[in-house]
């Protein structure tokens, strides 16, 4: 890893990374997904108008609504955004999947 | 005197919510367990929770990231999925953490309106006891790098566990989180289980301290990010041995439940 120090390499491999900051509309647009209603709402109507509202790029729209984790993490995505932007979606769609305590 | 007990609690969120994925014995099995700490709570009747959880990028998204916050308003409040919740804040209490971790030296974040994330709310849930007390929401950066180190952690623990024991109110102290998980990695299936029952061997030494010397990276190594808030507590509770009530551990997280005797 010619250029990267010994520091950078390691925290290369943690697995909860320093969100770029060019990362940071695509994280803006995990953070709504779990935790703004009004956006999650939408999101289910209109998944592909709800993340160019964000002002995600193309390759982030495709791969948001894929629901590619390796790819969003590519992009600079925060893993567990990722992780729980996912979840409150599939709750939404999936309600009866759940057992509610 | 006023420190009454302390407790670690898991707060994965299907053990709220249950998707089919998740065996349904084991979610009770934590559920029991989360059911003793109540009856402990109605026994010890603190005056309030100090909880000390770490934010899921709820209340503090990348426009402000602090390392430990505390919350100071008259309530607080916050949901997940169709659950909603709102706690009274016990305000006399967290100014004096507020004001007196500051005189300690920690540069303390404080609000009076974030909202709550659900790692304080799924312990609660459960263990609330009855009649219901106010809270001291206490947030640790777990997630969002660079984390405030173990030993930091650990310092602000045992300047808490002071303050806390010079007040007059009875106070439970609770840590919200662990143990092993990876959620949104390549490791979600495969937490380090075998790292989790190392820990709780030392835990019931009474060797918490020796957490503090654990590094930022092993943490994130073994899924353990969030046991930032169990060495916060453990800062307070020093050299106490902890009882287990569950060690439950499912396909991706192990979920534990603890109390240390103070």
């Amino acid at each position: 890893m010619a250029g990267v120090s010994m520091e950078e390499a390691s925290a290369h491999d943690l697995h909860y990374q320093f969100p770029p900051a060019g990362a940071y509309r695509l994280n803006r647009c995990l953070f709504a997904l779990k935790s703004d209603r009004e956006f999650l709402a939408r999101y289910l109507a209109d998944p592909r108008a709800a993340a160019k509202e964000m002002g995600l790029d193309g390759n982030e729209v495709r791969d948001l609504l894929a629901g590619d984790r390796d790819a969003l993490l590519a992009h600079g995505a925060h893993a567990y955004l990722v992780f729980m932007a996912a979840l409150r979606v599939r709750m939404e769609r999936e309600p009866s999947d759940f057992e509610y305590f | 005197m006023a420190l009454v007990g302390a407790f670690a609690c898991a707060h994965t969120p299907q053990l709220l919510a249950r998707p089919g994925t998740e065996d349904r014995e084991i979610v009770l099995r934590v559920h029991e367990a989360f059911g003793r700490v109540k009856h402990r709570l109605e026994a010890l009747r603190p005056d309030l929770i100090a909880i000390v959880a770490g934010d899921h990028v709820e209340a503090f998204f990348l426009s402000g990231v602090p390392a430990f916050a505390v919350y100071v308003g008259t309530e607080c409040a916050g949901s997940f999925g169709h659950y909603g919740y709102r706690f009274p804040i016990h305000e006399p209490v967290a100014r004096a953490v507020l004001e007196q971790g500051v005189e300690r030296g920690f540069d303390l974040f404080y609000t009076q309106d974030a909202r709550l994330d659900y790692a304080f709310y799924v312990p609660l849930h459960f263990t609330m006891p009855v009649p219901a007390v106010p809270l001291v929401p206490l947030h640790v950066n777990v997630y969002l790098p660079p984390q405030p180190t173990p030993r930091r952690c650990y310092e602000w623990g045992a300047a808490l566990g002071e303050i806390l024991r010079g007040r007059p109110e009875r106070i439970a102290l609770m840590a919200s989180g662990g143990m092993s998980h990876f959620p949104g990695t390549d490791r979600y299936a495969s937490p380090d289980l075998e790292w989790d029952r190392g820990i709780l061997e030392r835990l019931c030494g009474g060797r918490g301290h020796e957490l503090a010397a654990v590094t930022g990276e092993e943490l994130d190594k073994t899924g353990n990010v969030e046991l930032r808030t169990w060495i916060t507590v453990l800062g307070a509770v020093g050299a106490a041995r902890a009882e287990v009530y569950c060690y439950a551990p499912s396909w991706h997280h192990g979920n534990a439940v603890v109390e240390w005797p103070v």
